[in-house]
């Protein structure tokens, strides 16, 4: 029990460390992570909906809840490899568990998130709009989104450590992972025959059904629900055992 | 106690480095991933007992930091397996868990977080840390503008207080100023009388001489010698 305490009171260390790390010296600091997804928004906003037209309505809501939770799976996973490579020397010269690493990389990105959240629902009442039940899914789906989120970092963390130009293929994957989700675009506009495969992505499946609650009043059905508690299970049940069976070992190709 | 049986540590150095995807693939290709076996160390067994300070000698490259590291748990070894009782301290460099752009006392809250402390004991702590090291009137200054021997003592004192059964010590004496050898020395004495276990490597033979009973001598990964101090050190001298 005093082990668990202590190792949540490292986490919590390495994420001050790395927050106070984060903003020192910088004018804007801390109000920087919360710009960005709104400047995001702005540029995103004026191209689909000025210049493509495309015709959602409430499309600022729309495409904002989509960025936070996208940039939460994003940044987070980015963060966790460079977090990792950053400690090497504390990993080679101490007991330090990399795991832990990672962990307080994932807790300061949920910080974040949290916050960035919350600025999303003022916002939200701000122009007029209404909450209804259907929120409550949010607490099946954060919790999703992080389990995934943990999940696809523990298996890039030691792809990074072992190759050094990985960071350069996870960006261009991410790119390419965002076009094919449903941020910007509905996923309607996916071909039938292909909207099974498209629909595999657990991104995708959170994303639409976060919106759905927020913006449509519209509870997921439960069997979709399970099918992408399935996938975040089984993406994180793999990435939890690759990066035990490689992670310390590769401690040492820093 | 520390028991070791069999501690081997291979490393399979790369002909050529193959640190990108591309290399990599690239050399699979070529069929080009040949290596070359490095023995860190080679079936090294040994006991320790409670409450002794043991010494560990040998030429750079023979083992020593490998050893403490994976009796420390930072690394696996290859083959073999070693049972120590208690909570395990390894210090492979002084100032490892500062971060430089945090003052002295936020690093310390860190370190004492590294090595397993709970936050409320490194708060009663804090000022004996700061006592210890005699640096108590620079807590909130940050620890780039410390000199190497503030950091070194204040590193030491803070390892120390948080009181583990076993020490792994990895030349530590090579920051530190002519007040800092006295000072750890009496440490270990207090560790020794408290029933402590400490495992020593240095390349201080005449500090090895005087406070250690017996000693290790490592040798290209191998155990050459486990004994009495001075006659181990007389074997590695003559290596």
């Amino acid at each position: 029990m005093q082990n668990l305490k202590n190792k949540l009171n490292l986490i919590y260390e390495l994420s001050r460390l790395d927050f106070k790390l984060k903003y020192y010296g910088s004018v804007l600091g801390m109000l920087w992570s919360f710009l960005k997804p709104f400047m995001m928004l702005a540029i995103l906003y004026v191209v689909f909906f000025y210049f493509f037209k495309v015709g959602i309505k409430n499309y600022e809501v729309y495409l904002l809840l989509g960025i936070i939770f996208w940039n939460f799976f994003a940044d987070t996973t980015k963060d966790s490899a460079q977090g990792v490579t950053a400690k090497a020397q504390l990993l080679q010269k101490t007991n330090l568990p990399p795991l832990i690493v990672v962990a307080s990389v994932i807790v300061h990105s949920l910080w974040t998130f949290l916050i960035t959240l919350a600025i999303f629902f003022i916002f939200f009442f701000a122009i007029g709009l209404h909450l209804t039940w259907s929120i409550l899914t949010l607490i099946l789906l954060i919790p999703l989104l992080v389990i995934l989120t943990a999940g696809v970092s523990l298996f890039i963390v030691p792809l990074h450590m072992r190759f050094k130009d990985f960071g350069h293929i996870w960006d261009i994957f991410l790119q390419m992972l965002f076009w094919v989700t449903p941020i910007i675009y509905q996923y309607t506009l996916i071909p039938e025959k292909y909207i099974r495969w498209y629909l595999l992505n657990p991104v995708a499946r959170i994303i639409v059904d976060a919106r759905n609650a927020v913006l449509y009043n519209f509870f997921p059905e439960p069997k979709q629900l399970l099918i992408t508690s399935i996938l975040v299970a089984i993406i994180f049940t793999i990435g939890l055992i690759i990066f035990k069976k490689h992670g310390r070992r590769l401690v040492e190709q820093l | 106690m520390i028991e070791a049986n069999g501690i081997t540590k291979l490393y399979k150095i790369p002909h050529e480095k193959n640190v990108t995807l591309f290399e990599t693939i690239l050399g699979y290709v070529k069929n080009q991933f040949t290596y070359e076996d490095l023995y860190a160390l080679k079936n090294v067994s040994f006991r320790v007992n409670k409450g002794e300070i043991v010494g560990l000698v040998g030429k750079n490259g023979s083992g020593k930091t490998t050893l403490l590291k994976i009796l420390g748990g930072i690394i696996p070894q290859t083959k073999g397996e070693f049972h120590i009782e208690g909570t395990v301290a390894p210090l492979l460099g002084l100032s490892v868990g500062f971060h430089h752009e945090l003052t002295a006392q936020e690093n310390l809250y860190l370190y004492g977080a590294i090595l397993g402390v709970p936050r409320k004991e490194i708060k009663e702590n804090l000022d004996r840390i700061f006592e210890f090291a005699g640096v108590g009137k620079f807590k909130d200054m940050k620890i780039k503008n410390f000199s190497s021997g503030m950091i070194a003592r204040l590193a030491f004192a803070a390892m120390v207080q948080t009181n583990p059964d076993v020490l792994l010590l990895d030349e530590i004496f090579a920051v530190g100023d002519k007040d800092f050898k006295p000072q750890c020395f009496s440490v270990f004495r207090d560790y020794k009388q408290r029933g402590k276990t400490i495992i020593f490597a240095s390349h201080d033979l005449d500090a090895v001489a005087e406070h250690c009973e017996r000693t290790l001598l490592l040798d290209k990964g191998e155990l050459r010698a486990f004994g009495n101090t001075k006659d181990v050190i007389q074997q590695y001298l003559t290596l």
